[in-house]
């Protein structure tokens, strides 16, 4: 995976107010941490980080703070729960050839074979790799695959120099019997008589 | 319909709708999600009713999720009653939902058809809500 550049500024001033007239500036307030170094307090432009954090578990290569240039990669993005603009977020600082635990997420290729559902029980998988070599995912077939059929964490095919950390026995997928197309609706046509039934047993309470 | 099997005191006082949703904002369990942009009280048979114009639209396949509970009691006072004697008693049960709280989610079906199904279901409920997807992060 190529990095990004991405310049920061340091932050002088902190607080809630503070931050929101970074966020107004279009900057977002952000810590970079690890490796036992003083955290350090930043700024980094809104529009870019946004573009970056596109990539899951992007390598960024934050530019601009005292002591030189720093890989670092994103361990806790907050944003907003509504609007999803970028609040805050933690930078884990990494070396090169550095093995790190990162989650990845997992992705399906194929149809299941008919009269099958598929029901993904785990969307990302924890991965041990090198800092500088973090796979953006990985894929699952599940062309043809019958009800009943499941995948394993320990059936994932992973790239070379990638470790499995997730138990290799937990359920990734399941495949299971499709349910009979008429139930839906007489089930939902008992439900209503039976709810104006309820009602009034309700307030009579 | 949703209901509480049991609970410690019949009335209650007004659950708060003030801020927004401290947790449940983000698609968890299926691929696709009604998330809520303004607050309100989400009866049982909203619920309902949003679930069952869901599962209508997807006719097979496909699992649906109910991520609210209706576990509040609200009181209503009979028509035509003078004021005093105490408080009504139990009429509806409801879900206290704040802005971007993640209600109902659905997977295992194509994104038209979810988007679809999802559109009919936010018809049945009292807020202005929207469509969103499950997202991978760092």
């Amino acid at each position: 995976m190529s990095e990004v550049r991405i310049a920061a500024e340091p932050r002088t001033e902190f607080g809630k107010g503070a931050a929101r007239r970074a966020r107004r500036a279009g900057k977002v307030p952000a810590v970079l941490y690890g490796h036992g170094t003083q955290p350090r307090h930043i700024n980094l432009p809104g529009h870019d980080l946004m573009l970056a954090l596109k990539t899951p578990n992007v390598l960024l290569r934050v530019d601009g703070i005292e002591g030189g240039d720093n890989l670092a990669l994103p361990k806790s993005v907050q944003r907003d729960p509504i609007k999803g603009f970028l609040e805050h977020v933690d930078l884990l600082v990494v070396k090169k050839g550095e093995k790190v635990a990162v989650e990845i997420p997992v992705t399906t290729t194929g149809e299941v074979a008919p009269g099958g559902v598929l029901n993904q029980e785990l969307v990302q998988v924890e991965v041990q790799a090198e800092a500088t070599h973090i796979p953006e995912g990985v894929e699952v077939d599940v062309e043809g695959l019958e009800a009943g059929a499941h995948v394993t964490a320990g059936d994932l095919k992973l790239p070379t120099g990638t470790e499995l950390v997730t138990d290799a026995e937990t359920i990734i997928l399941t495949v299971a019997a499709e349910r009979v197309s008429e139930e839906a609706p007489a089930e939902a046509e008992a439900a209503e008589p039976a709810a104006e039934t309820e009602a009034p047993a309700e307030s009579a309470e | 319909m949703l209901i509480p099997r049991k609970v410690k005191y019949r009335k209650q006082h007004h659950p708060s709708l003030a801020g927004r949703a401290k947790g449940g904002t983000k698609v968890n369990f299926g691929e696709y999600g009604i998330q809520a942009l303004e607050s309100a009280y989400v009866t049982n048979r909203q619920i309902e009713s949003a679930r069952i114009a869901m599962t209508r639209h997807i006719r097979r396949g496909g699992k649906v999720w109910i991520n609210i509970f209706p576990d509040r009691p609200l009181t209503k006072k009979p028509a035509e009653t003078r004021m005093g004697s105490g408080k009504g008693s139990p009429e509806w049960w409801v879900a206290p939902v704040k802005p971007g709280r993640v209600m109902f989610e659905l997977s295992g079906v194509p994104e038209a058809v979810a988007k679809e199904a999802m559109r009919r279901a936010m018809h049945k409920l009292p807020m202005k809500c929207k469509f969103v997807k499950r997202e991978v992060e760092a």
